[in-house]
């Protein structure tokens, strides 16, 4: 019998003399109707009951379940029938103590078990599972060294998720023990390892005690917790009992924490898969255009979205094409598009403007920002084309060159298709136009053209030196516009040329619309004559010397009319 | 006089269990006593007037809501210590324990060793 067993028979004692009203009566009682003086002390010689300085003649040890738990004296022989009333009342005490001990301690476990498993359900990783799996078993079980293994089937191995307690070789162990280590673990059962087979075992030998429990899952062992304790014990039926339960809920946890993360991994899987989507289809629908209906995605586009807003529309077409395209195969034709595209797009992002569509020969952009950034966009374009004709001319090939156009109004965008087809569209007034000018700038032979709606919202117009075309008419419409070349996307030579002539060509332009040819014509030529690169006064000049021999109407404004797109 | 804690509890092991949690108070002097229902416990709460009881929430004819009420608000015995002990997923009721003049909540399955070291402290008190 342990300490603690003493104690307990010390404790019911007390309290069946001390504490307990009927025990305390029944015993007053029997005393007194047997006439008896009655003296109890406890093991130290305490007085429990009765007077210590009477006169006793007989004296018996208090015995139980062999234990000396004190004497019981008595005035006279027949006190002998108090004595095993006594112990009746004492066992039958005991009894209910120890049980209830019994109880408290399952309770314990219990609570333990609890606690355990609303710590574990809350975690999300296996190490973490492992720490508190083991750390509560070694509260409950009294353990000094504590060791979490699982078996990953996948590498056909058995790796520590956790441990506790001093052990300098436990990596190695782990690594030489595997196969054992695996074979327990597959075999799924729980056990106490007998005294010679820890002697036995290099790997234990610093141990006196050691038991195991598996981590199962229905059918399948993840792994295995072992317990050990350094100094002699022994592990009781109870505690592996304890043990097994505990490995029961972890493995649960586990499991759940394995497949929580594959669910994660899964669903990070799926948003990867719809996030390369949503970058795939940006490319195809400009997210400034998504963000101009107010929408954050393209997946909450739906027919029939729109919204008008003011912004500067680019037209850029690649000038004979035609010419360039025809010692191309269709492949290499593809790919010198793409070529070019690929230097285009860059610069009109850079400058807050996107490409709405791309045309073939060249695209349509827009420039929500307005005309300063588009026209920014365009003079580079121009310069990087120079730098990249450069390389071309090298190579024997033909230089690219473009034309712009562009204009500024309102327009509309929106989703249009129908429900199994949507594409995104602009329908406006100003990309016919644009598109005309852009088409204009052909006829003119400039690099940009632009409205004068266009140059007078310029941010900044000194940044630019334009020359002014005269008005133009779109077919079909009573207005005219205004017409301005910039020259800052020609190339140097050209540029030079135009700048120093500017005087020169305003002043024949105003003999042009002043109806005076003969004196346009004699200026536009000597411009031209500088550089007959410069088409635009070899257009004015060839107008003017056939207007000289015209009969020219009172009204006349030198209007040009815009007919072809 | 000695310091008295009331234990009560419709279920016969709880009581054994908080009796034998609180053994070790006995050795102190401290006299645990118990009740099995509500009216009971009330009639005990009035005689002996108990530093502190752990009363259950759940329990036949009077509850543990109803008795902490008469205790606090109608007898105004503010000096005795409740703790409400209530089962797990029941914590909703906190709030209206704690209305009803209740000083501390526990919830079931309690822990052995916390209800040791509170009923020492508040039995200090």
């Amino acid at each position: 019998m342990s300490e603690n067993g003493i104690s307990l028979w010390i404790r019911a004692l007390k309290y069946v003399l001390q504490r307990d009203k009927d025990s305390i009566s029944l015993l007053k009682q029997t005393a007194s109707f047997l006439n008896i003086e009655l003296l109890v002390l406890d093991h130290d010689s305490k007085v429990l009951w009765g007077d210590a300085e009477k006169e006793y003649s007989y004296s018996v040890d208090l015995v139980c379940d062999r234990l000396r738990l004190g004497v019981v004296k008595c005035s006279n022989a027949s006190g002998s029938f108090l004595v095993d009333l006594i112990k009746t009342l004492l066992t039958k005490e005991f009894e209910k103590k120890r049980i209830g001990k019994e109880v408290l301690s399952l309770y314990r476990e219990i609570n333990m078990i609890y606690g355990l498993s609303e710590m574990i359900s809350e975690k999300i990783d296996t190490a973490s599972i492992a720490e508190i799996a083991l750390q509560e078993s070694s509260q409950i079980i009294g353990s000094t060294h504590g060791l979490f293994l699982m078996y990953d089937p996948d590498e056909d191995e058995v790796t520590k998720l956790a441990s506790f307690g001093d052990n300098p070789n436990s990596e190695r162990n782990i690594k030489d023990q595997n196969e054992v280590l695996k074979s327990l673990i597959l075999k799924g059962n729980a056990a106490i390892v007998p005294e010679n087979r820890i002697k036995d075992n290099l790997s234990i030998q610093h141990l006196k005690a050691v038991m195991y429990a598996p981590l199962k899952v229905k059918h399948r062992t993840l792994g295995m917790v072992i317990l050990g304790h350094k100094e002699k014990k022994e592990f009781t039926a109870a505690e592996l009992k304890l043990l097994t339960t505990i490995a029961l809920q972890t493995a649960a946890a586990i499991e759940s924490a394995h497949l929580y993360q594959k669910g994660l991994k899964e669903a990070r899987d799926r948003e990867e898969a719809i996030r390369v989507i949503h970058e795939v289809t940006q490319k195809f629908v400009p997210s400034e255009f998504i963000k101009s209906l107010g929408k954050a995605k393209i997946t909450e586009i739906s027919l029939g979205d729109l919204t008008e807003r003011e912004v500067t529309v680019v037209f850029a077409d690649i000038r004979e094409f035609t010419t360039i395209s025809e010692g191309l195969s269709p492949k290499d034709n593809f790919l010198f598009v793409n070529g070019f595209n690929n230097r285009m797009g860059p610069i009109v992002r850079k400058n807050e403007g996107f490409i709405m569509q791309y045309l073939g020969d060249g695209f349509m952009a827009l420039f929500p920002k307005g005309p300063q950034s588009a026209l920014n966009a365009s003079v580079e374009m121009h310069k990087v084309l120079h730098e990249y004709n450069k390389e071309r001319v090298l190579k024997k090939r033909l230089p690219v060159k473009i034309g712009v156009g562009m204009q500024n109004g309102n327009l509309i965008m929106g989703i249009t298709g129908d429900s199994n087809r949507l594409d995104a569209a602009i329908i406006s007034d100003t990309v016919n136009t644009a598109a005309r000018i852009e088409g204009l700038s052909k006829h003119y032979g400039t690099s940009i053209l632009l409205t004068k709606e266009c140059k007078d919202k310029l941010t900044n117009q000194q940044a630019f030196n334009f020359r002014f075309l005269g008005p133009v008419q779109v077919k079909g419409k009573q207005k005219s516009i205004d017409l301005y070349e910039c020259i800052n996307g020609d190339d140097d030579s050209l540029f030079d040329h135009k700048l120093q002539t500017m005087s020169t060509f305003n002043d024949a332009m105003s003999y042009y619309f002043n109806k005076e040819f003969a004196m346009a014509a004699v200026a536009f030529q000597e411009i031209f004559k500088l550089n007959t690169m410069d088409q635009t006064s070899k257009l004015f000049l060839n107008k003017s010397a056939h207007l000289i021999t015209q009969e020219i109407e009172d009204n006349w404004k030198g209007i040009e009319l815009m007919n072809t797109k | 006089m000695s310091k008295k804690i009331l234990i009560v509890d419709d279920e016969p092991h709880i009581r054994m269990l908080i009796e034998q949690t609180l053994e070790d108070l006995e050795d102190d002097g401290v006299v645990l006593l118990f009740a099995e229902n509500g009216e009971q416990a009330l009639s005990i709460i009035e005689k002996e007037k108990p530093s502190l009881v752990f009363l259950d929430v759940m329990m036949p004819k009077l509850n543990g809501m109803e008795v902490c009420y008469k205790v606090k608000k109608e007898l105004k015995l503010t000096d005795i210590y409740i703790i409400l002990l209530t089962a797990k997923g029941q914590e909703v009721d906190r709030q209206k324990g704690l209305d009803m003049g209740a000083d501390r909540y526990m919830t079931k399955p309690f822990d052995p060793d916390e209800m040791l070291s509170i009923a020492e402290e508040i039995i200090k008190l």
